[in-house]
């Protein structure tokens, strides 16, 4: 089976080498075709969105925009539409996520970009949204519109399915032109949505581009950084900086790095009738996606006290995950994959044998594990693929000084505790840094509108052009019926 | 038996030429044995497994240690105090403790090294002029690669063999003297040391536009690989670059595969394909298992490596590493440290973290 990835408006198949991805999960082989373009091809590509984009997308009212992709987004929810099958059918075979999963993963997402929580979405960063449309009056005096970029890059890595969808929506609600590089390790849900976009208004279609090199590949990268007139980019420490130094002084980079996520469990949570569920809860946030995301769960701190122990607590989730197992079960590792959980298990094994106060369960076929520590411990990432560890503390209250020295990591915790202590940890948990809590459960399904990494999706991507007051006063002295 | 019987055994088994399966077996029983007995954590660790001398009746049934255990527990034999020398493992703990592999003597390693290096580094020659790539003994007391190449100078090095790296770095006036000289005289010359400390020496040889052609019979032996202390290299374009720099032809580079927590290193026979077959001499035989699962793979699937040393008597004999191989004819391809892979989405690894943290 072969298909194809990529999408470019303004340039023909036929001129474009193209390389062969193979994946082969289980014993089932799947090519995927991704076009690989040379310096001038990207030029090329880039003067064409560019062009389109300030033509055509520039005029388009907000509120059109919002309804094509409302248009796109109905569609793939369709599970009788053709691309939605694609994507049922395919992405479990290249990115090895169980089928089940991803179909609700997949609802569950894309129901975030619907016409109701787009307009969400843009009133979350503009109070007065015409601002994306044409000038308006501003608080200050004067006035003010808003602009995206005529070509926005987005460089995207990871596995996690249709998480391209992400900027590139955020890109076109504030009108720019996008040319998106998806990842090897899935190039095929961002492509078809670019398609679908397309289909459903070809101009529109023609403002937006998919293209893809190997990771790393410098020459490439540099062609589009040199073109683009914002970048957002998604990856590791290292590989973000490499893009930040090559993109141009002039051109704006915004960076999404890996972040750690954790959970907290209050001794309220603890009882008898609420624990279970709890713990269900707590293991669906690491099962979900495998921890691949960074919203997920590595560490979850457990207060001491309940009727619920820390250390039981961890046998339920132990016990959830396992019956997890059976139902959605954890993707095929590489052997690398396969050689960080095995390290992760066995330095906590080696723990809990050298410390009675540490111990780790885990099921034969080492597809979950669940370590827990009586002491306290630091945040440490755990050996993902359904790996995480339960942390006993005496107080929640104490976990966010712990957690202080990581803020540049830290991202969203999934809590479990009564409303005042929600709040009180919220307060605690913002001023170290943490951007985003939620119930458990639902860590790894961020709401409408949210904001990543605590950013404003959508006014990081625009400058604002303002007609101050004075220029307003100034031009009253030059009409022809002034006085 | 005793420490005296195992090491006395331990040298004449190393000194034969060779042990069938049933001899290896025997013997690997007998130090297991020995090692449940007078290795209380690594009893311990073997309950834990519902494993004993009793019920263990293959080599390839004793529990294996992760390489990690030497982080939190004191696997010897003998009492830490009156070990002759303690090698200290490169990995630490959060807390920065290094793990500790405790030598009542350094005899058996020294068979074990001296008697494997003669067999598949020296092959046909007694002694070689040496340049050894690392610091010394003195300077690295607890290193155990320090003293294996401190070994390797001391007992096959010919006169004029020497250390090339100083306090203050390499000595790339010394390096590029010896290897004219071996030019001009046509002496075989052997450089040996760490595999980033090639990288950096053939990075400067290319600032100043220097190659040479080693006579015939010359060699290299590098090992560890590149760790994050040079730039990282495919092994072919590194095996390329000592050819080509040095003129030792790819299948005269040797690669050898040690570790703290073993007394025995592996060696390949040479370089000229990648990834090249590594093997060991009898005394240590290696399996392929799962690493989550620890079964045993068949042959050609990719899992990490067991080894069963039994030069390494003091401590534990069968270590389960983090390398990544597969078993082939005649030995295994190592592929590396299995390390754990970044996260394929936008979750952190820990190595990740660990760098980021420290930043």
């Amino acid at each position: 089976m072969t298909l194809k990835a990529g999408y470019l408006p303004g340039v023909s198949d036929d001129d474009i080498e193209w390389q062969t991805l193979s994946y082969n999960r289980d014993g089932q082989a799947i090519d995927v075709r991704v076009p690989l373009l040379s310096d001038e091809q990207m030029k090329h590509l880039s003067a064409h969105i560019k062009e389109k984009s300030r033509h055509y997308l520039k005029s388009l009212p907000v509120s059109d925009i919002t309804a094509i992709i409302d248009t796109a987004i109905t569609r793939l929810l369709d599970r009788n539409n053709a691309y939605r099958q694609q994507a049922e059918e395919y992405l479990p075979l290249i990115t090895g996520y169980d089928a089940e999963m991803i179909r609700l993963g997949l609802t569950g997402y894309l129901k975030t970009f619907r016409q109701p929580e787009l307009r969400r979405f843009i009133a979350e960063d503009f109070a007065n949204p015409k601002l994306l449309d044409e000038f308006q009056p501003l608080p200050k005096g004067g006035y003010g519109r808003a602009y995206g970029p005529d070509l926005l890059a987005h460089i995207w890595a990871g596995n996690v399915p249709g998480l391209p969808l992400w900027s590139l929506i955020s890109g076109l609600l504030v009108k720019a032109g996008n040319i998106g590089k998806v990842a090897s390790a899935e190039p095929l849900m961002a492509s078809w949505f670019t398609q679908l976009i397309a289909e459903i208004d070809p101009e529109l279609g023609e403002c937006l581009a998919v293209v893809w090199w190997k990771g790393g590949d410098v020459e490439q990268e540099q062609a589009l950084l040199n073109q683009a007139d914002l970048v957002v980019a998604y990856g590791n420490n290292e590989t973000l900086q490499q893009i930040r130094d090559r993109t141009p002084i002039t051109t704006r980079c915004l960076t999404y790095s890996h972040k750690v996520s954790f959970g907290m469990i209050s001794k309220t949570a603890l009882d008898m009738g609420k624990a279970w569920e709890v713990a269900h809860q707590a293991a669906f946030d690491i099962v979900r996606y495998d921890q691949q995301g960074c919203y997920s769960p590595h560490v979850f701190f457990v207060e001491r006290g309940g009727a619920v122990t820390p250390q039981e607590f961890s046998q339920y989730v132990a016990n959830e995950l396992d019956c997890f197992e059976e139902k959605y079960p954890r993707r095929t590792l590489t052997i690398e994959e396969a050689g960080g959980v095995a390290a992760w298990r066995q330095s906590e094994e080696m723990k809990a044998f050298a410390d009675e106060s540490n111990s780790l369960i885990s099921n034969d076929g080492g597809t979950w594990s669940i370590a827990y520590s009586a002491a306290v411990e630091d945040l440490v990432p755990s050996g993902l693929n359904r790996t995480a560890k339960v942390i006993a503390v005496d107080q929640l209250d104490d976990v966010a000084a712990r957690i202080a020295p990581y803020k540049a990591f830290l991202q969203t915790v999934g809590v479990a505790a009564p409303p005042a202590e929600l709040h009180r940890l919220a307060g605690l948990l913002g001023a170290v840094g943490v951007t985003r809590i939620s119930a458990l459960e639902h860590m790894t399904t961020p709401e409408a509108g949210w904001h990543h990494d605590g950013r404003f999706n959508l006014l990081d991507l625009v400058t604002m052009t303002e007609v101050e007051r004075s220029a307003e006063i100034a031009s009253e002295a030059f009409p022809n019926y002034v006085d | 038996m005793t420490e005296a019987q195992i090491i006395e055994t331990l040298l004449e088994f190393i000194a034969a030429d060779s042990a069938g399966e049933n001899e290896f077996n025997a013997f690997a029983l007998q130090i297991f044995a020995y090692q449940f007995e007078n290795n209380a954590p690594y009893q311990r660790f073997c309950r834990q497994r519902e494993k004993t001398p009793r019920t263990v009746h293959s080599w390839q049934a004793i529990p294996a240690v992760p390489i990690n255990g030497y982080k939190y527990l004191t696997l010897t034999c003998c009492d830490p105090e009156v070990a002759e020398r303690v090698f200290m493992t490169s990995g630490t703990t959060k807390d920065g403790v290094r793990g500790k592999c405790h030598h009542p003597t350094l005899e058996v390693y020294d068979a074990s090294m001296t008697t494997a290096f003669r067999q598949r580094f020296m092959q046909d020659h007694d002694t070689i002029r040496m340049g050894i790539l690392f610091p010394t003994e003195q300077a690295m007391p607890n290193s155990s690669l320090a003293h294996y190449l401190a070994l390797a100078l001391s007992e096959f090095g010919s006169e004029g063999s020497r250390y090339l790296l100083t306090d203050d770095g390499l000595d790339i006036e010394q390096l590029f003297s010896e290897l004219d000289r071996a030019v001009q005289t046509g002496e075989p010359y052997a450089l040996l040391g760490a595999s980033f400390s090639f990288v950096h020496i053939m990075d400067e040889m290319e600032r100043l536009g220097k190659s040479v052609n080693l006579p015939q019979g010359s060699r290299i032996l590098d090992t560890g690989g590149f760790k994050g202390q040079s730039r990282e290299l495919e092994l072919d374009e590194f095996y390329d670059l000592l050819q080509a720099r040095f003129g030792v032809p790819r299948d005269q580079c040797i690669n050898m595969y040690g570790m703290t927590e073993l007394s025995t290193e592996f060696y390949d026979w040479g370089n000229s394909t990648c990834p090249s077959v590594k093997s060991g001499p009898h005394w240590i035989r290696s399996r392929i298992v799962n690493p989550l699962t620890g079964l045993e793979l068949p042959k050609g699937e990719m899992g990490v490596l067991v080894h069963c040393d039994l030069a390494h008597f003091n401590c534990v004999s069968s270590i389960l590493t983090e390398d990544a191989g597969i078993e082939v004819d005649n030995g295994f391809l190592l592929l590396g440290r299995a390390e754990g892979a970044e996260a394929k989405g936008c979750s952190m690894a820990v190595d990740e973290f660990l760098k980021a943290a420290q930043g």
